[in-house]
């Protein structure tokens, strides 16, 4: 059956269609419409169809990720919307969890709240951490909120009691009051959509879900309509961050859930083609104009962590929003072509802050005056200068020489070259630190795991990145430049369950654990597939858990003792067996419908016709500036290895291999580029 | 020095991170709520000769103690009494972080038989023994004898693993064994994962490379600190304040302080301040040096990691037998509460010299400890963090409800209801409690807890119960801090700095001081104020009396 999916980036709309059975038919891009993200799509859609190039009611299957419920938390232009909390906790949720992201910077300010403190309305109630009732929740009082919330015109409503993990039901009675009293405000529950403890974390992601819910319904709606005109009719099947697809009409309930879907799409595209060159061990490397999103991939399956943090301050942990979301484990850095240079204290240091798409580095000649990464690349001949994005752009290398003379090379007295190399040498010096803590520091050995790289800039600097951190194997897959919807295709429909229930592991448990998953499993749709289970544990008193996954007998207590006890020394190096083990969370993942498409290799695509020809371009390890063989990647045929230093080029992006590393194209249609011994 | 400029700035970057991931393992494998959730740590990198090189994104008191930390540990246990996986303990007050809670780690780093420099951690102990649970009561307490066991330098783990022995005696003198056990394990494992990255970036660069990178990186940050500092006016600028006092009837501290600054150097000196004091509230001059340090980094924009360079133009100073040069055995498990009036009186000081970078006074905070034995024979202490606003700036307000200072996080209401018998009533900012301004302060904060087991012990570690929080360039003082009992429907206020039992039932009401502001109130947006009117920060009565608007 045919899927077409689709990822709306802050730049670039990416497409991929498929054959569920033969693979990828066709993949394109086209710019962004920011102000109405739908439209750029019906376009795009309207004109494929225009031309003949697929029927729209044969499509059976439509995949989709967004950043529109991000880009809302981002600019702050969700809906109109209240906090219901328990009497005497108004506060929590501006409160926070009051520690600086920077410590000797005591002008900072924390990030603005999604809704005033206006907006925070209390109603009597109050149960105890064991689920017990303190007080009973006042049916009158809470009735009288809900009728000056009316009042006040709030079309979104977030309800957060203390304790609702352990027991949800004075949530659900105002929840029922205000399906009553306000039948078309959206309301979400925090013991619903998120069962955890800790107040604050809990609190922050229902108002998140309320803040966003009412622009997604709609927007959902919009778009499936626009398709039904179109002929195209499948439910929308969308991308959430974890990495799973879930329905249109549970996106519309817990929308909070699909923020940074788009990166996470990229990691299971990383995943796939790991998968297909017979690797499980995978780092992915995705890099784009602004950022550079990096994820891990271990035993073939992508790691997801229990929450995820929106809208951080140079990606500072703790400066943002947290979400108790399940998300693919990502670590975004402020390092992509559109990066900024400049010095600083005799050095040169890259980002975080960014050109953007608009102006765009200089080389654009859309009015950028300051030197960036994508400026150094071209300056160093890793760019083709004619042939960017395909050929639909054209860059001046002229422009770039003089922006990087005057910010960088004159003010440390260093040649043109030598400042290009520095801005090139900073910026994966930067992404290595990054993806340190993605690896070793994550008890990953870089040794053993291969680098995916994809994204525009990403097969540029891959190679040397690799050699830094010591992974021997790159891969550079087919249609590295549309990575995230080709990420689509590669993802499962998935539901989760997950609750807080603290717990001892010992013996006397197995019955409670048998009931909690009775009670979560109850909560996934029927008609699922294969299910896995997961807790997140820790040794009582410790306050931070690491996610392990069960045997398939939960009540096997020994058994996931061990499990714990070999991710602990996995992470920290030691083993405590004498500290007793708690569970805090527990959670079900059920997978549902139909496999995705299996193979990701595009179709074979016209070439530059290029092949043999070199362009000068700076490899210090070759002694600076030589000629280099540039190849087409529509050329390159299976089993030949080419040495490097060489550049690939195709459309979306550029490969780069250096001194000492091999290339060889595979039957899969990915590019495998063997690092050489260190320097 | 002919190192270039790309490999000094990835070393430096290096540097720093190896710092942030050894808090990682720390705050992840920690046992107390002090540690894994107020973050109430920090770590540190030093080169062979013991030069500071880098710090990570944790607590200012701990960071500017362990320079001196570290050469007082190997003064005791000199590097070449010292080999692989060795690491030498101390929480000895004047040779550490100024009270005993805070236990130091030291660590050597090999390659091979060579000593190429040390990894730190400082982390907060629960309770480390002494008069009342948490260790840091102020009241009845009059020498460094009764504030629990001192460990001076040990070699606590020895090629990796804990002396057994040694570690016995620790344990059996505190009140929560186990978390102390788990806190000292976490340390142990940032130290390891610290010392593995110094070791990999040595052997990628060589010696000689880092050592002049090193060089270098200590070289251009006094450099640029003497810049920073030099832009500021030179002169000598005084301040004046007073601590509520030193326990229930007991006088207030003066707090006075002269900073000079002159050709790019700051000097601060606290000497005309009052005596060391008969209880557990006195600085030791780590920690005096600590904050006064930090503060001239906050004021002159110092937005370096810290490191030797910058320790070296920044000096602080107070006579010996000062209540900020205490000398032994001066008790002093309560200094945590002048950290921000080290760092106020500073800033006051030096709003006369540039009044675009200071700041009101803060709400000030609170660091109560409650603990005894519940039902169940098991010893449990709250520890707790009550942090207000931020004090009215230049260009906007007071940052509401942020850590002040020194940089920790609270801890949730479910976690502390979950390990200790305590049900938290309420926790919310104060209307009408933030200082008036042009841009006003942060409000202050309000928490009720009540007891839930038969009895406890409180031990306050308050303060701006008697001085309010100053206010600027015509911005006005916030409203002062109460700490209310209730008791048997009787309300009974309590001194900031007392210790008391309480009784189940009793709720114990912190109301947190208002920041100050800053600037003339009637200047302010009539804009901003409906906007806190609105918001319930000011009642509109308090803004017809404060604003002159409705």
């Amino acid at each position: 059956m045919l899927q077409l999916a689709f990822d709306i980036g802050g730049t670039f709309t990416d497409f991929a269609l498929s054959d569920t059975d033969t693979g990828v038919l066709a993949v394109w891009k086209v710019l962004t419409s920011p102000d109405a993200p739908a439209a750029a799509v019906i376009d795009s859609l309207s004109e494929r169809i225009g031309i003949g190039a697929f029927v729209p009611s044969a499509i059976a299957g439509v995949l989709h990720a967004t950043t529109i419920a991000t880009n809302a938390i981002l600019e702050r232009k969700g809906s109109r919307t209240a906090l219901i909390t328990t009497s005497g906790f108004r506060d929590v949720l501006i409160i926070g969890r009051q520690k600086r992201h920077d410590t000797t910077n005591l002008h900072i300010d924390k990030p603005a709240p999604l809704i005033e403190r206006a907006d925070i309305f209390e109603v009597t109630e109050r149960v105890a951490p064991d689920g017990s009732v303190v007080t009973a929740f006042d049916a009158n009082h809470a009735r009288e909120v809900a009728m000056r919330l009316s009042d006040a015109d709030y079309r979104s409503i977030a309800v957060a009691f203390l304790h609702a993990y352990a027991n949800p039901s004075h949530e659900r009675q105002m929840g029922e009051i205000l399906a009553a009293l306000m039948p078309d405000c959206a309301v979400t529950l925090s013991s619903e959509l998120s069962p955890r403890f800790r107040e604050y974390e809990r609190t922050s992601t229902a108002v998140a879900n309320a803040y966003v819910k009412p622009i997604v319904a709609s927007y959902i709606a919009a778009l499936q309509t626009a398709l039904g005109e179109l002929s195209i009719r499948p439910e929308l099947a969308m991308m959430q961050s974890n990495g799973g697809l879930m329905s249109a009409s549970q996106a519309r309930e817990a929308p909070i859930r699909c923020v940074e879907s788009g990166p996470a799409a990229g990691v299971l595209m990383a995943a796939r083609v790991g998968a297909a060159e017979g690797l499980s061990h995978i780092m992915s490397f995705d890099m784009g104009g602004t950022t550079t999103k990096l994820g891990a991939i271990d035993d073939g399956v992508p790691v997801v962590t229990p929450t995820f943090e929106v809208d951080a301050v140079n990606y500072r942990p703790g400066s943002g929003l947290p979400l108790n979301i399940t998300a693919i484990e990502l670590l975004e850095i402020g390092a992509g072509g559109g990066s900024l240079a400049r010095t600083r204290m005799g050095m040169v240091s890259v980002g975080p802050d960014s050109a953007g798409a608009d102006p765009g580095p200089i080389c654009y000649g859309r009015g950028g005056d300051t030197a960036t990464i994508t400026d150094a690349n071209l300056v160093l001949g890793y760019l083709n200068p004619d042939y960017f994005n395909g050929g639909a752009m054209r860059l001046s290398a002229e422009a770039a020489a003089e922006g990087l003379i005057r910010d960088v090379a004159a003010p440390l007295g260093l040649s043109l070259h030598q400042a290009a190399w520095g801005i090139h040498s900073v910026a994966n010096a930067n992404m290595e630190r990054a993806m340190r803590v993605v690896s070793i520091e994550r008890g990953r050995d870089p040794r053993r795991y291969a680098l995916v790289a994809f994204g525009g800039a990403g097969p540029l600097h891959a190679a040397r990145l690799a050699r830094a951190l010591g992974i021997p194997r790159v891969i550079i897959p087919s249609g590295a430049g549309v990575g995230s919807a080709l990420g689509l295709l590669s993802a499962e429909h998935k539901v989760d369950a997950g609750l807080t229930h603290v717990l001892r592991l010992e013996e006397n448990a197995r019955a409670t654990i048998a009931a909690i998953f009775a009670e979560m499993e109850a909560r996934v749709p029927d008609g699922v597939g294969a299910l896995s289970r997961a807790a997140s544990m820790h040794h009582v008193g410790q306050g931070f858990e690491i996610r392990v996954e069960l045997p398939d007998d939960v009540t096997d207590i020994p058994a996931m003792r061990e499990a714990f006890f070999a991710r602990y020394r996995q992470e920290y190096g030691y083993v405590d067996r004498d500290t007793p083990i708690e569970v805090t969370d527990w959670a079900v993942v059920a997978t549902i419908g139909a496999a995705p498409t299996s193979l990701l290799a595009l179709p074979s695509r016209e070439g530059t016709g290029r092949s043999g020809s070199t362009r000068p371009a700076y490899f210090p390890e070759a002694g600076g500036m030589v000629e280099t063989p540039v190849f087409d990647r529509s050329n390159m045929k299976p089993s030949t290895a080419i040495h490097g230093p060489l550049l690939i080029e195709e459309p979306e992006c550029t490969t780069l291999a250096a001194p000492g590393d091999s290339v060889t194209a595979t039957l899969h249609g990915n590019l495998i580029i063997d690092i050489g011994a260190a320097r | 020095m002919s190192i270039d400029p790309i490999t000094l700035t990835v070393i430096w970057g290096s540097l720093n991170s190896i710092t942030e991931e050894m808090g990682s393992a720390l705050r992840r494998t920690a046992f107390s709520e002090a540690v894994r959730e107020g973050q109430d740590f920090s770590t540190g990198l030093f080169d062979a000769s013991g030069r500071l090189i880098a710090q990570g994104n944790f607590t200012p008191g701990h960071l500017g103690a362990m320079p001196y930390a570290v050469q007082n540990v190997l003064a005791y246990v000199p590097p070449q009494h010292l080999g692989p996986g060795d690491m030498l303990a101390t929480n000895d007050a004047a040779l550490g972080g100024g009270h005993y809670p805070d236990m130091f780690l030291v660590a050597p780093v090999f390659t091979e038989a060579t000593v190429i420099g040390y990894v730190v951690t400082t982390a907060h102990h629960v309770d480390v023994g002494g008069l009342s649970p948490g260790s840091q009561a102020v009241q009845g307490v009059t020498e460094a004898f009764q504030e629990g066991i001192r460990v001076l330098p040990v070699k606590l783990v020895h090629a990796g693993e804990f002396d057994p022995d040694l570690l016995r005696v620790i344990l059996g003198n505190v009140r929560l064994p186990d978390k102390m056990r788990g806190d000292l394990m976490a340390q142990r494992n940032a130290n390891h994962v610290g010392g593995e990255r110094l070791r990999q970036l040595f052997a990628s660069y060589g010696a000689e490379a880092m050592a002049d990178a090193i060089d270098v990186i200590i070289e251009r940050s006094e450099e640029r600190a003497r810049e920073l500092i030099g832009r500021l006016p030179e002169g000598t600028y005084s301040f004046e304040d007073h601590l509520d006092d030193y326990g229930p009837d007991t006088p207030p501290i003066r707090v006075a302080v002269d900073v000079t600054l002159k050709d790019g150097e700051a000097t601060v000196d606290f000497s005309r301040s009052s005596d060391q004091v008969p209880a557990a509230l006195n600085c030791y001059m780590n920690y005096t040096r600590a904050y006064a340090s930090f503060a001239i980094r906050v004021f002159a924009g110092i937005d370096l990691p810290n490191n030797a360079g910058i320790e070296r133009v920044i000096r602080a100073i107070a006579r010996d037998g000062c209540f900020f040069n205490a000398t032994w055995p001066a008790p002093c498990g309560g200094r945590a509460a002048v950290q921000v009036r080290i760092f106020e009186a500073i800033n006051g000081a030096l709003a006369q010299a540039d009044p675009s970078r200071a700041m009101a006074a803060f709400s000030h905070w609170g660091n109560p400890n409650i603990g005894g034995i519940d039902r169940s024979g098991r010893p449990w202490i709250m520890y707790d963090l009550l942090l207000g606003g931020y004090g009215g700036r230049a260009d906007r307000d007071g940052a509401e409800a942020l850590s002040p200072v020194m940089n920790c996080a609270n801890v949730p209401v479910e976690v502390h209801e979950t390990n200790n018998p305590v049900r938290v009533h309420r926790l919310e900012m104060i209307t009408d409690s933030a200082g008036a301004g042009q841009f006003r302060g942060g409000a202050g904060l309000r928490k009720d807890i009540e007891l839930l087991c038969d009895d406890a012990t409180l031990s306050l570690l308050g303060e701006r119960h008697k001085f309010q929080p100053y206010g600027l360039f015509g911005g006005k003082a916030g409203v002062p801090a109460r700490t209310v009992l209730r008791r048997d429907g009787m309300e009974s206020e309590l001194a900031s700095k007392q210790v008391t039992r309480l009784r189940r039932g009793d709720v114990v009401s912190f109301r947190l001081s208002g920041a100050g502001g800053y600037g003339d109130p009637c200047r302010r947006d009539p804009q901003q104020v409906r906007r806190d009117i609105r918001n319930g920060y000011i009642s509109a009565s308090a803004a017809r009396d404060l604003y002159g608007c409705e």
